[in-house]
């Protein structure tokens, strides 16, 4: 601390300095009147800070405070002065000594009581206010939490030591003249001064607070009140501050006020000061939060509002009006602003994840006003409202001790009996043995029931009902959703018509109800299994089929969540009964056709369906596993690398478990009686069981082990040797999942290093070997993925192209060359023939005229 | 041998239907390729003796040339009418219910002799069960390795079948393959 004093303390010596300089400066008057400008610019800024430090410093400069508020004012008033230079002229005269009136009567009556022990913590006091005040205006929370935790520390110290000296009379003397002083100051100072001043005042008054709530319990309602201004900020700040103070000064337990009765009653006085605390509390914390719930509504204060009832709810869930509190999240959890929706949604899982807090009660509210939001709004909420139930924890303990208890009762009472029955066959027991054992048990009895009222821990039972409540109003909600995605969009469209148009998608809330099914499931009632597995068929087989409208229809990944939840529900109850759910069977089925990787389906939905469906499943039959080996066998051709890498071990699963299916490695088409009735393989079935795939053979393997993959093409060739081989030493640990996630990882850096290079490889086989079969051609095609292949490719291609023509073009000059070849020399045979016609005739002309 | 009447076919069908479902389509329109024709032909529900059969048409064909007294058996047996016109299936009808079952139930191997002797399904044989099976549906009964055993009436509906006790009876035995050895002389 005498370090920070050291610090603070230079800044106010150079006034010192300057008052010498004043005197002296006959240079400096010379100086500044050969340069005018100068002098006149600075003599009117001058005169005031010089005025003021010289006041100042003469009158009170002993007190280190002071010198410390008087820096912060000088500030606010060097703002001013620039706007407004004769109007406060006047002012700063008046002004400082209330300000340091203000200050110095605040502090003197503080140091007054206890001056020893306070000198230390007043700084630190101070300290704390500047750093509060510098944090309001960065508007930041968590830096107010550090200061609290300083006053804290010394708010349980102070405590310890002034408890019983600080009365009433205290509080009075100080606030009366603060009121005085706020109004006359109120007149004088401009907005801007009163901004920085109440900001300061906020500060003070939350330190007082946090110093001491007990006998500055009265200081709320004046942050109340300032916290009423007009001005936006003031009360953002207002808000926060109050915030910071409540969530510091609340008690662990819940207030109860005095009945009337109870206020007759004379009591002591240290009783009527709690009772004056409290009511004084609790009233201002029920203003706070009116004003908090009524703010909320405005939409320029909304986050602000919002921000502080989730916070106040994330700290004190316990306390009187926590109900309002939940309300008003509630309210806002599937709001369309991210950031008030994400405050909100967090509260509510810290609600429940916390249940300690507050007993678990506050869980079971929660949920069942999350219950009717849901209801009120037609399940058009966003997701996030839904997908807070996941956070919830039940505890299956409860359930189970009390059975045992139950069972302990039982056989206490059979023992009881037996004891009953040798107690009567030995009646000459003695009554004092007799009734010393009763008291015993009556004293027993007395201690237990003293006992439990008194233990923090809530009644077993009590804490059961609760459970059991909240998890049906779970239930409720879930079963809510289904059933609302079953109804035809006829009907809903008119319901939608009237309430908000949800800009959510058809069915926003049912992905996290599936999850959240899927996450409860070994809590749900057998007796609602039935209807639930109903709603979960008609879901899988894609809502209402009667119209088929697009907007209707849930999209494949929902419906492969369906499957997967149903298949869930029913492991986790499958006690006694092994179950098969050959209707979602069907269902994936046919959804392995509908699946499109680039529709946003999922891949990862659909790798969890083929774990859950068909490798974990324990038995299937031969013709559905035949019917679902060989789909997915045709499935793997049509897609990327890692849909197919997660068919096939699903398929090796497959043929590993039903050995009878490994006919259909044969190359020979099986059908006949093997296949049962139906002797033919039928692709469009719709029934895995009336598919007759037994008839059929995996020639698709042998494609499949070619493909561009490695892992693919390695995993295909291993899956077609299965039949021959006999080492059954498979490691079938892979799941679907995994081998997808493997290859989705493992693709982007796959697609450009390798594939290139077996491509390129590749390419120049098939330029070389001019006829390239069918299916490579295919498979060629597909691996086209890139730009820069295709570009490649269709360079190559068109390279030939010029070659042939170029070759023609060539072969062309080339005949009409030797055309014109042969032509000249038909042309110099027969010049020849005239030549040698000519020269004869000349001869013969020659020899005439001779 | 004749064509069924219509308060016969009704008959029939109905019976079928419990245990097949929409799959009974399947089992009258599949394409037979018996006989010298091309072109497939279908299979049909005719009447002899009070038996009815399930034969294809080419086979009918033919069957006409033999004197209906003397005519022994045609095709495939599925069931009989009884003296007062209700009709039964009998077990040689068991393949084409197993192809075309809507409802099964896998029985465990321990249980598998009893079912075959002609006893009831109880829960504590039970190795399997179809979901969403309601009580009075028709349920093939298969064992664990997939064999058709034979066929009954659900006596529990799935959920129901939950809470049953291990001596509860699931399927009320109907025939079995144990039949051919037991009953010989009556199929």
């Amino acid at each position: 601390m005498g370090k920070k004093k050291k610090v603070i303390l230079p800044p106010q010596l150079p006034p010192e300095l300057k008052e010498d300089e004043i005197e002296v400066s006959d240079e400096d008057v010379q100086f500044v009147k050969e340069n005018r400008e100068y002098a006149g610019f600075v003599s009117k800024l001058d005169t005031q800070s010089i005025t003021r430090h010289v006041t100042r410093v003469a009158n009170k400069k002993e007190e280190e405070i002071e010198a410390l508020y008087e820096k912060r004012i000088r500030k606010n008033r060097s703002l001013e002065k620039e706007n407004e230079e004769d109007g406060v002229q006047v002012d700063p005269v008046d002004a400082l000594p209330v300000k340091t009136l203000d200050g110095k009567l605040y502090y003197r009556t503080m140091a007054k009581e206890s001056r020893k022990p306070e000198d230390a913590p007043k700084e630190d006091d101070n300290e704390n206010a500047m750093s509060n005040e510098d944090n309001k205006a960065a508007k930041s929370i968590v830096k107010l939490t550090k200061a609290e935790r300083r006053a804290k520390l010394k708010k349980s110290k102070k405590e310890a030591k002034k408890q019983e000296k600080e009365l009433t009379k205290t509080e009075e003397l100080q606030t009366n003249p603060q009121a005085e002083v706020l109004a006359e100051v109120k007149e004088e100072i401009s907005a801007e001064e009163a901004f920085a001043m109440k900001k300061c005042k906020l500060a003070e008054l939350g330190m007082a607070l946090l110093a001491d709530p007990e006998s500055n319990i009265k200081f709320l309602k004046e942050m109340l009140q300032i916290s009423k201004d007009e001005d936006h900020n003031i009360v953002k700040l207002g808000l926060l501050s109050l915030l910071a103070v409540f969530k510091d000064i609340i008690p662990g337990y819940r207030i109860r006020l005095p009945t009337e009765k109870e206020q007759e009653m004379t009591v002591s006085k240290a009783v009527r000061k709690t009772r004056y605390y409290e009511s004084t509390l609790l009233s201002s914390y029920k203003a706070y939060l009116q004003k908090l719930i009524a703010l909320e509504k405005q939409p320029s204060f909304q986050h602000v509002a919002v921000r502080c009832i989730c916070a106040l709810l994330d700290a004190v869930p316990h306390f009187n009006f926590s109900d309002n509190l939940l309300v008003a999240v509630v309210k806002n959890i599937s709001s369309f602003d991210d950031v008030i929706r994400k405050l909100c949604c967090a509260t509510v899982k810290s609600l429940f994840a916390n249940e300690g807090k507050h007993g678990g009660e506050a869980t079971g509210h929660a949920v069942h006003l999350i219950a009717d939001h849901v209801k009120v709004h037609d399940c058009q909420l966003h997701p996030d409202s839904i997908e807070v139930f996941l956070s919830l924890t039940f505890a299956e303990d409860l359930g189970r001790s009390e059975l045992s208890k139950d069972a302990g009762d039982v056989k206490g009472k059979k023992n009881k009996r037996k004891k009953n029955a040798e107690e009567l066959k030995n009646m000459q027991v003695s009554d004092r043995k007799k009734s010393r054992q009763e008291l015993l048990a009556k004293t027993r009895a007395e201690v237990h029931a003293d006992l439990k009222a008194v233990s923090f821990a809530p009644d077993i039972e009590e804490r059961r009902r609760m459970q059991s409540e909240t998890l049906s109003a779970v239930f409720q909600t879930y079963f809510r959703i289904l059933k609302h995605t079953l109804q035809p969009t006829s009907i809903r469209s008119k319901v939608n018509a009237s309430s908000v148009p949800g800009g959510f998608g058809a069915h926003p809330l049912l992905a996290p109800c599936l999850d959240g099914l899927g996450k409860f499931s070994h809590l749900i009632d057998l007796d609602f299994m039935g209807d639930l597995m109903n709603c979960l068929k008609k879901l899988a087989c894609g809502g209402s089929s009667s119209d088929d409208s697009p907007e209707n229809c849930l999209t494949v990944s929902e419906r492969l969540r369906c499957c997967i939840v149903a298949f869930k529900v029913m492991r986790s109850n499958l006690d006694a009964l092994n179950v098969d759910l050959n209707e979602f069977y069907v269902q994936l089925y046919n959804l392995l056709l509908e699946y499109r990787p680039n529709r946003a389906d999922q891949g990862e939905v659909l790798a969890e369906a083929l774990k859950t469906l068909l490798c974990e499943g324990r038995q299937h039959d031969m013709q559905r596993a035949a019917a679902f080996i060989k789909r997915l066998c045709t499935f793997s051709l049509c897609f990327g690398s890692a849909e197919a890498m997660a068919a096939l071990v699903t398929l090796r699963h497959l043929l590993q478990k039903n050995v009878k299916c490994r006919n259909l490695l044969e190359n020979d088409v099986g059908g006949g009686s093997l296949s049962g009735l139906v002797a033919k393989y039928q692709p469009y079935a719709m029934d895995p069981n009336l598919s007759g795939a037994l008839a059929s053979v995996l020639w698709e393997l042998s494609l499949l082990s070619k493909h561009y993959h490695p892992s693919v093409s390695t995993l295909a060739s291993s899956i077609s040797n299965m039949g021959t081989g006999h080492s059954q030493a498979y490691l079938s640990t892979v799941y679907p999942q995994q081998a997808f996630a493997d290859l989705l990882i493992e693709k982007e850096s796959f697609d450009i290093k390798k594939n290139l290079g077996t491509l390129s490889r590749k390419m120049k086989s098939l330029r070389r070997s001019s006829k390239s079969s069918c299916d490579t051609c295919i498979e060629y095609n597909t691996k086209l993925e890139t730009d820069d292949e295709i570009k490649q490719k269709l360079s190559n291609h068109f390279i030939v192209l010029k070659g042939i023509a170029e070759n023609e073009r060539l072969r062309k000059e080339l005949n009409r060359t030797v055309s014109s070849l042969k032509l000249y020399e038909e042309y110099k045979k027969q010049k020849r023939k005239t030549q040698g016609d000519h020269s004869k005739a000349r001869k013969k002309k020659r020899l005439s005229s001779v | 041998m004749r064509p069924l009447d219509e308060k016969e076919t009704t008959a029939v069908f109905e019976k079928l239907f419990k245990f097949t479902g929409n799959n009974l389509k399947n089992i009258v329109e599949s394409p037979s390729h018996e006989g010298p024709d091309d072109k497939p032909g279908h299979y049909c529900f005719r009447l002899q003796k009070n038996k009815v059969y399930y034969v294809s048409e080419a086979l009918v064909k033919r069957a006409t040339n033999i004197d209906r007294n003397k005519l022994v058996s045609l095709g495939t047996c599925i069931g009989k009418f009884t003296k007062g016109g209700s009709f039964h299936l009998t077990i040689q009808c068991l393949n084409l219910l197993a192809v075309n079952a809507k409802h099964k139930v896998w029985l465990k191997p321990t249980s598998e002799m009893s079912f075959l002797y002609g006893n009831h399904v109880l829960k504590g044989g039970l190795g399997r069960i179809t979901e969403n099976t309601a009580a009075g549906d028709g349920v093939v009964v298969f064992s664990m390795s997939d064999v058709p055993l034979g066929f009954g009436i659900a006596a529990k509906s799935t959920q129901d079948c939950r809470k049953l006790d291990p001596n509860g009876i699931v399927v009320l035995h109907q025939a079995d393959i144990g039949e051919y050895l037991r009953m010989e002389d009556d199929l």
